[in-house]
């Protein structure tokens, strides 16, 4: 489904250049679960952005069901955006003066939404169980469920590759739980997940942990018996 | 729900912020309201008193100079011609000036448009101090003479009655009630004026009547003041048609205190706009500012936008809601801060004038308002949207 090819990306230049990724190759299949692991500063983040167009290589390909997703423009970008790849973030990302439900909405607004978007939002709300808190502001809320609206939104456009970016990193270790069983069942629904952590409990539950170190691949891990 | 219903939502819980953004362009329309509105009501003032001190004309009897020679010597001037103007001619001098009123403001009724006074001078010794006796149409001469001021006493009533220049009163040492007599005759000071600073405060002035009585002048004027009591009154027609069709007078624009009038105001004019314009730029740059600010303290939402499936012109279109309402917002209440200070210190610019508010000024205060909001917000949006989603969360 999603192949990386050789990718590389390279910030700044001369004395100031930083190498974050070196000639990575990774493929993600229909359903894969990836976790990628690896100390700060070795990649991670920066794979992530450029698989998903938040970032832009500096060699190689990204390439998305058989056609190439590093060079394209913003407009097609979006459209990659707007169902096929979606993104959860440490920090949830969530619009701050916005209720839980028009966040989730807002995907939906920015395609295109008709008269049962919103209920489509309150029932993806439900799924991750947060029908009751839909009219309170990401203030309100707890990382837990903040992040659980972050998940919602992503899956709303229901896509079939979900990007996270240390889901669980602002949280402790039961709140952490219960969103990893939310990203166990969205994989077990036949959904791609790419996953950065640095916690070895969190890559667990990954089909296959992929680690990086100064950019460059240096360990793959394929676990069969995952949790 | 659409997108401007959830602009629209998002604004009311971010009131604070929002109306700090449309802060700038209150202020900025305000001003320009204000000022023009205060411009406005000094123009309506100077125009009323233009219309007092408005176009007139003077006719004088047709004097004309003629030089005197004898072989190749000179021996002066001789002044031939009538001294008087009679008064049988007055009808057709009104005929005249109303005529062509008129014709150039297009009025239809037959009524006496123009004020019409006439005058007599006669130079004579009153208490044995010679001076300036003037007759003069009590009721015309007050049209015409809008800044008099009586002083003391009252005004021309009765055919025995005189009124006296303030320096007259002084230098006679005369007051209300005295009598004086010219010629044989006798009037009564009946008020005194205050001081013109014009020859007007060495003459004495009676009924035009009297003084023809008194001195044997029946039926003839010295000269007549023609008062049109309007800017746009075709005076240079009215004296060339007078000059051309009545023989024996001279008719002759006086225009200059209009003119000089009319030239201070358009000048005043251009000041206000100058300054209403370099204010709008001031404050459009103001608002520029607030509205930047408040677009780079969102970049990281723009950002969530992007990832979330926002395209550019949505975000764009979402900030341009936003701009249109803060515009709207910034206008109405720069509109009414504009027409308060201008209620406030019109007054003081232009003393005792009233300042009324302008309804017209506000859809230009809007127009104005959403205009500069709209641009101010649109291009730092744009921008917003050329930087890369994962640059954008990591600013601020």
């Amino acid at each position: 489904m999603l192949e990386v090819k050789n990718a590389s990306k390279v910030y700044g230049e001369g004395d100031t250049k930083v190498v974050a990724l070196n000639n990575v190759s990774l493929q993600v299949n229909k359903g894969d679960f990836i976790a990628v692991m690896g100390p700060s500063g070795s990649g991670k983040s920066t794979l992530l952005n450029v698989i998903g167009g938040l970032d832009r290589l500096s060699g190689g390909e990204v390439v998305l069901d058989g056609k190439r997703l590093d060079n394209l423009d913003e407009n097609a970008l979006v459209e990659i955006r707007r169902g096929k790849i979606a993104y959860v973030f440490q920090q949830y990302h969530l619009l701050p003066s916005l209720t839980a439900i028009e966040n989730v909405f807002l995907p939906l607004l920015f395609c295109g939404a008709n008269r049962e978007s919103l209920d489509k939002a309150m029932g993806i709300l439900k799924v991750v169980g947060l029908e009751k808190r839909a009219k309170h502001k990401p203030s309100q809320l707890s990382g837990g469920e903040q992040q659980r609206v972050a998940i919602a939104r992503a899956i709303v456009n229901n896509p079939s590759l979900i990007l996270a970016d240390e889901p669980t990193g602002n949280m402790d270790q039961k709140t952490g739980a219960e969103i990893l069983s939310l990203f166990d069942q969205l994989n077990t629904q036949g959904r791609g997940i790419i996953m950065v952590t640095h916690s070895p409990e969190v890559a667990k539950h990954a089909r296959e942990i992929v680690f990086l170190k100064d950019g460059q691949i240096v360990d793959r891990v394929e676990q069969k018996g995952r949790i | 729900m659409k997108l401007y219903q959830l602009v629209f939502k998002d604004i009311l819980r971010r009131k604070k912020r929002v109306l700090y953004a449309a802060l700038g362009i209150v202020i900025a329309a305000m001003t320009v309201v204000g000022i023009l509105t205060i411009a406005t009501a000094g123009q309506a003032k100077i125009y009323a008193q233009l219309e007092k001190y408005g176009a007139n004309l003077s006719v004088v009897p047709a004097i004309s100079n003629v030089d005197m020679t004898l072989g190749d010597l000179s021996l002066g001037a001789l002044t031939v011609g009538e001294n008087y103007i009679p008064e049988a001619k007055l009808p057709e001098i009104r005929q005249i000036a109303d005529g062509e009123i008129r014709e150039a403001l297009g009025i239809k009724d037959d009524v006496d448009i123009a004020t019409i006074a006439p005058k007599l001078y006669v130079n004579t010794k009153v208490k044995g101090t010679s001076l300036l006796v003037v007759g003069v149409e009590p009721k015309e001469e007050r049209t015409i003479k809008t800044w008099w001021k009586i002083q003391e006493g009252k005004y021309l009533e009765e055919r025995d009655q005189a009124l006296l220049g303030a320096q007259t009163a002084q230098l006679l040492k005369l007051n209300i009630g005295d009598r004086i007599s010219f010629n044989g005759s006798d009037a009564t000071v009946a008020g005194i004026l205050e001081e013109t600073g014009s020859s007007d405060d060495y003459q004495v002035f009676v009924p035009i009547q009297t003084l023809q009585t008194a001195f044997g002048k029946e039926g003839v004027v010295s000269s007549i003041d023609i008062r049109a009591l309007c800017n746009a009154c075709p005076v240079e027609i009215i004296a060339d048609s007078i000059n051309q069709n009545i023989t024996g007078v001279r008719a002759l624009a006086v225009k200059q205190v209009a003119e000089t009038e009319m030239g201070m105001m358009e000048k005043m004019n251009k000041f206000m706009l100058a300054l209403a314009g370099i204010t709008l730029v001031i404050g459009a740059f103001g608002v520029v500012n607030t509205m930047m600010t408040s677009v780079h303290e969102r970049i990281k939402d723009i950002g969530i936008m992007r990832a979330v499936g926002a395209s550019r012109r949505q975000i764009i279109k979402a900030f341009t809601y936003e701009a249109v309402i803060i515009g709207i917002v910034g206008g109405i209440f720069g509109y009414m801060a504009g027409t308060l200070v201008a209620y406030g210190v019109g007054p003081l610019v232009f003393e005792g004038t009233d300042v009324s508010y302008i309804p017209q000024y506000l859809p230009l205060s809007l127009l104005l308002a959403i205009f500069v909001a709209v641009v101010s917000t649109a291009y730092p949006a744009f921008r917003a949207t050329t930087i890369k989603v994962s640059d954008s969360f990591r600013s601020l």
